[in-house]
């Protein structure tokens, strides 16, 4: 999991999101994928066709080990999508999603 | 079909290439339209700047470096698309039409194009790096930027290069210093380095950072292991063990958290997708577009910044500080005498700082035989998840080349195109059938670069 580190700017606002259902509150400065690494860790982040386990690796649009259920589209890149107020993030969990 | 919007000249990337060149440009009277993947301008290495998360004390001064520049970008007439997704390019009259995903489609037709889409984590296969909990350097330090993050556990961190101890060093300073580091340059790399003095006094500056954050680490007790030749990442559903091999010997240390780095390198896709002719760099180990002294590709395209080839942030401001000069001399439509100085100057220093760079290039040179002596299963391809084992069965049975590959196994068919594996690819092509990088080259690269919806794609923008 990763943590917004004691000694952060205090410049970013807050935004509610909904991940799987659940509502939480993330800086506004977040990706989706970095809300969900922020909120969950890597574990548990995908499930990949093949049935492996995967989580984001570059954060910066090139490996698509992000892809992610924004507002129902499935397989956003998570890393180049911004949070926003009310957003609904769905972890792609259940296997295929092509 | 709605007409397409039209652009003296438009520039694919906010990093600090794409910045340069767009304030450049504005400085003289010409506005760019600018189209960017981020919400933000900066590129990875600024990004986050103009609204930082974290203190100047743990992100050290190169980041702040960006900041007079990303406040010239703010201020300056520049019509500035972020969250845009440039998925296709083609040559059209004497400029290019290109087709922008920004919320909906739009077309575009540019008459000059400056390409500043910057660098990529070079892709590198080991067993377990498709495992959650194996991530980039560049994607822990985005974690940092975007919105302060810190790993909850203390990673562990692997490859070669100065991001490494960079990241190393900004974690220490934030209070989560890493486990351990594993450095793939061997003590004898470091002081080979030394024996050549012009090298090293060229590049002093890198050499004299590096010094001090491995003194910082070592310092505050965080182990730095040099000459580490193998990496693994073990684990079921996320990384459990780390297993690495020094002076000869397997040694496995529990841990959740892998970051590794292994140089950044072009990204390639809208350079490949129009074909432009690339060749293989020994020193940086990469691909990159051939570019003439003043960066053209075509007689109206340049391209400006990492990528074309690793110079890192500074060189790559000059870059687009460079390309916005040809840009204002082809408007002009002949050599102007009154930037004739800022170009020799601007080439001057480009010069000076490829020379330095080189210096890193040989400390930082990743194993040649690498991929070879991973274990057969070893992932290349993570998208369609095909192993080294598989990559050089087809080869045995006869793929001659990337794009057969692609054929034989889907090696490169994923969502990320190739991003990850083409290099891996050429590399085993080249050693299994002895030629050189260049007489294998490259998968075709074709549209959508980026990943876009038929609906995107279906709701066309009026405005």
């Amino acid at each position: 999991m990763f943590r917004r580190s004691p000694h952060a700017c205090q410049t970013a606002s807050q935004v509610q999101i909904r991940v799987d259902g659940i509502a939480v509150s993330v800086p506004d400065t977040l990706s989706v994928a970095a809300a969900v690494l922020q909120v969950h860790g890597w574990q548990g982040y995908r499930r990949h066709h093949d049935g492996s386990p995967r989580a984001p690796l570059c954060l910066m649009g090139s490996c698509h080990d992000c892809l992610i259920t924004v507002d129902g589209q499935p397989n956003r890149q998570g890393c180049l999508v911004p949070v926003a107020e009310g957003m609904q993030v769905e972890r792609q969990g259940g296997g295929r999603h092509d | 079909m709605i007409e397409s919007r039209h652009a003296d000249i438009a520039i694919i990337g906010a990093g600090p290439a794409g910045m340069a060149a767009a304030v450049r440009l504005a400085e003289a009277g010409v506005h760019p339209v600018l189209f960017d993947l981020n919400a933000t301008p900066g590129g990875q290495i600024y990004r986050q700047l103009g609204n930082p998360q974290v203190g100047a004390g743990v992100m050290g001064e190169e980041y702040q470096h960006g900041r007079s520049l990303v406040e010239a970008f703010a201020r300056a007439d520049i019509d500035y698309r972020p969250l845009s997704r440039v998925w296709w390019i083609g040559r059209k009259g004497t400029g290019y039409d290109l087709g922008v995903v920004q919320h909906r489609a739009q077309s575009w037709h540019a008459e000059r194009l400056i390409l500043a889409s910057g660098a990529m984590e070079r892709g590198w296969p080991f067993p377990g790096w498709q495992l959650p909990g194996v991530m980039t350097a560049g994607a822990a330090q985005i974690l940092l930027k975007q919105g302060a993050l810190l790993p909850g556990v203390s990673p562990v961190l692997a490859g070669s290069g100065p991001l490494l101890y960079l990241l190393a060093w900004q974690y220490l300073q934030a209070g989560q210093p890493p486990a351990l580091v594993l450095d793939l340059a061997s003590a004898s790399r470091y002081r080979a380095l030394l024996r050549q003095p012009r090298r090293a006094w060229h590049g002093r500056n890198y050499l004299l950072k590096g010094v001090r954050m491995i003194a910082a680490l070592r310092r505050a007790g965080v182990p730095v292991l040099l000459g580490v030749d193998g990496i693994q990442a073990e684990g079921r559903e996320a990384v459990e063990r780390v297993r690495y091999r020094h002076r000869g010997h397997w040694k496995t240390l529990p841990a959740a958290l892998l970051l590794t780095h292994f140089g950044v390198v072009p990204e390639p896709q809208l350079a490949r997708s129009l074909a432009i002719p690339h060749r293989w760099e020994t020193g940086q180990q990469a691909f990159l577009p051939e570019r003439s002294e003043v960066l053209a590709v075509e007689e109206r395209l340049w391209v400006a910044g990492d990528g074309g080839g690793i110079g890192g942030a500074i060189n790559a401001e000059r870059e687009g500080r460079l390309a916005a000069l040809e840009v204002l001399q082809s408007l002009a439509g002949k050599a102007q005498d009154g930037l004739a100085r800022e170009r020799a100057a601007l080439q001057r220093a480009r010069r000076r700082d490829l020379e330095a760079r080189r210096l890193l290039e040989t400390l930082f040179r990743l194993p040649g035989d690498w991929l070879e002596v991973q274990p057969e299963d070893t992932l290349v391809c993570r998208c369609e998840s095909v192993s080294r084992g598989e990559v050089e069965r087809a080869i045995t049975q006869g793929a001659a080349g990337p794009n057969q590959l692609k054929a034989f196994t889907r090696c490169g068919m994923g969502p990320c195109q190739g991003r990850q594996c083409g290099e891996s690819v050429a590399r085993l092509l080249a050693h299994r059938t002895a030629q050189s990088m260049d007489a294998i080259g490259y998968y075709h690269i074709r549209p959508p670069v980026h990943s876009v919806t038929l609906g995107e794609l279906a709701a066309q923008q009026e405005t």
